[in-house]
């Protein structure tokens, strides 16, 4: 067998062994380690879902949301504006939306409830986002109990509970007949929540946007350019906090990679000097060396970011949760959709891996070119 | 055949500051293979530094150290008595030859504290690439040899001073040196142990092992093992110099 390879596979069994001689001093390091890789990675992932959930939200958006305004205040608006719109040059597609919000007093949530425009559920049934199903504990074939506008208990059928696409756009969704909300919420006939455009060519949304106000002046036009702003505006304010987050994160590294580059103990450095009078080159004490940093690093590496996945996608990011999300109030339980950019990974690799394993090897490297001599006197 | 010379060697140490002092001065020595060699001499008389600049730990500050038959693990078609200077050679080169060419027993054994007895042994063999369970046979020949195999997989600073000892020789011979060097071995010895020890160096010698032992224990220096005594004070050679 090559001498290189056994050389290497000495050296890395003493490395290994080292660490479990000082497994005290060691493990403690780890768990440090693993704490800071833990928030990054928590910030990353968290951070990228976010911006997932974003995109898909404004993926759906229509062009132009139509509401109309009385005195300054939302109001419905006549299914009637539907045609004389649709005429307007430019305008593909015109929808009135049956929607609004439900607070359940039973479980402290708010649900967002919606007249299916396609594809509606029979008549009395309904379907629902994962977030009102896992809080009401529902399933399809239950029975989804809801207090109507006089008071009584409504109830529907839960048709089917929608897949996962996207937690923050479904999870909180009743999705019923137009029917159904009409009689549920006393909806009055010939009215609608909004209305929603398309519009064939997106850089004639303004002019479409000026004719509708001069034809309605009661009503506001909303473009997709400003709800794209709205949720950019929201998304990059918990952004700014994760980047707090994030440098607070970092800055502890950099002080716990610097306090490991400055300080070699007394008998880690006896035993460097050992090692090199008994005829280990400098190199072979910096191998050592690297070896029992790569191993910490990548145990923390590889331990904080599954422990980071298990936080954000599968505990909601309990952590982050009271400073970070706004849904926090709206959902009692969420669950981001999983998402990982290898690319952001990588970084996170070279940023907390490769330092370390390089700030172990200085204060060695300062150690191992003292002569070995030092070890006869000592 | 000398296997070890010096010539006009000095070692300065903090050269150019205030506490700059000479712990070798002018030494020239020649020690022949396969005999013991004694440096003796008061503490700080710089028997110490003379055996660190032989064993390739230091480079001297002027003056030179030639080896003979050393060389072959780092020269491979080198001829098996071919004489190398080794004052001059960089760190990579020094490190090797006191790999192969050197056995050390330290003062204060220097064992490598909460490894077993038995990878203390094998440590110096782990920079060769040598196979791991070749060198472990060896290594537990070696233990055997002295005793103290049941100790193999115990803590070395669980054992005593005289078993520690004996771990240090282990430790100087898992490369087969051609030398081996000791400084103040029986130190931290007391009598019967140090006279264990002079047989066990008795025995090397018998084996054509070169060995150089800085002491000033007179069961060391006086015993019938030795064939040579050489007195040191000040960092000068002041007696047995020349070849006895």
């Amino acid at each position: 067998m090559n001498r290189g390879f056994e050389r290497h596979r000495s050296i890395i069994d003493f490395s290994i062994s080292s660490l479990i001689r000082r497994k005290g001093k060691n493990l403690s390091l780890l768990a440090v380690y693993t704490l800071v890789v833990f928030v990054i990675a928590s910030t990353i992932f968290f951070v990228q879902a976010l911006k997932r959930e974003a995109a898909l939200l404004l993926g759906e958006s229509p062009d132009i949301v139509v509401q109309r305004l009385v005195a300054g205040r939302h109001d419905l608006i006549p299914i009637g504006y539907v045609e004389k719109i649709a005429a307007i040059r430019g305008v593909s597609d015109v929808k009135p939306r049956l929607w609004g919000y439900y607070y359940d007093a039973a479980v402290g949530a708010n649900y967002t409830v919606m007249a299916a425009d396609s594809d509606p559920p029979p008549a009395g049934g309904v379907r629902l986002g994962n977030g009102v199903a896992s809080t009401r504990r529902l399933s399809d074939g239950d029975v989804l109990t809801m207090r109507g506008a006089d008071g009584t208990p409504a109830l529907f059928t839960v048709e089917k509970v929608l897949p996962e696409a996207s937690e923050l756009v479904a999870a909180d969704l009743v999705m019923m007949t137009a029917e159904d909300f009409r009689t549920l919420f006393a909806f009055p006939d010939g009215r609608a929540t909004d209305l929603v455009l398309s519009v064939s060519n997106p850089r004639e949304t303004t002019t479409v946007a000026a004719k509708i106000v001069r034809l309605f002046p009661d009503t506001r036009p909303i473009l997709k350019s400003e709800i794209l702003r709205t949720y950019d505006s929201v998304f990059d304010w918990r952004g700014g906090m994760l980047v707090v987050i994030l440098s607070v994160a970092l800055l502890s590294f950099i002080i716990f990679a610097w306090d490991k580059a400055t300080g070699l103990s007394a008998e880690e450095r006896k035993e460097i000097g050992i090692l090199k009078s008994i005829g280990w080159e400098t190199a072979d004490v910096l191998m050592l060396k690297f070896w029992e940093g790569t191993v910490i690093s990548l145990s923390a590496f590889l331990v904080g970011t599954i422990l980071a996945y298990l936080h954000v996608f599968f505990f909601s990011a309990s952590l982050f949760e009271q400073a970070l999300k706004g849904w926090a109030v709206l959902y009692p339980r969420f669950r981001l959709i999983p998402v990982i950019d290898p690319y952001q990974l990588a970084v996170l690799f070279f940023l907390t891996v490769v330092p370390y394993a390089v700030a172990t090897i200085i204060p060695s490297w300062r150690a191992a070119t003292v002569d070995p001599d030092a070890v006869m006197r000592s | 055949m000398t296997v070890i010379e010096l010539v006009n060697v000095t070692k300065t140490f903090n050269a150019g500051r205030t506490n700059q002092f000479k712990a070798v001065q002018e030494v020239s020595l020649s020690v022949t293979p396969g005999r013991v060699t004694v440096l003796k001499g008061p503490s700080g008389s710089g028997k110490t530094t003379l055996l660190a600049l032989i064993g390739c730990m230091a480079r001297p500050t002027s003056g030179r150290i030639l080896l003979r038959g050393v060389g072959k693990p780092l020269f491979p078609g080198a001829e098996d008595n071919a004489e190398l200077e080794i004052s001059s050679l960089p760190e990579r080169f020094l490190t090797a030859i006191r790999r192969s060419a050197f056995g050390f027993i330290f003062q204060q054994f220097n064992l490598v504290r909460g490894v077993t007895v038995l990878e203390n042994v094998m440590l110096p063999a782990y920079p060769t690439g040598e196979k791991r369970g070749t060198v472990r046979r060896r290594a537990q020949g070696l233990l055997e040899m002295f005793g103290i195999s049941r100790h193999a997989s115990s803590r070395v600073d669980l054992l005593s001073g005289g078993e520690t000892q004996r771990v240090a020789i282990a430790r100087a011979l898992i490369n087969d040196p051609r030398v081996l060097i000791a400084d103040e071995p029986t130190a931290h010895l007391d009598t019967g142990l140090s006279r264990d020890f002079m047989e066990i160096m008795g025995s090397f010698k018998a084996e054509g092992k070169t060995i150089l032992i800085a002491s000033h224990d007179p069961l060391v220096y006086d015993s019938t093992l030795v064939d040579r005594v050489v007195e040191m004070r000040d960092g000068r050679i002041i007696y047995g110099g020349d070849e006895s």
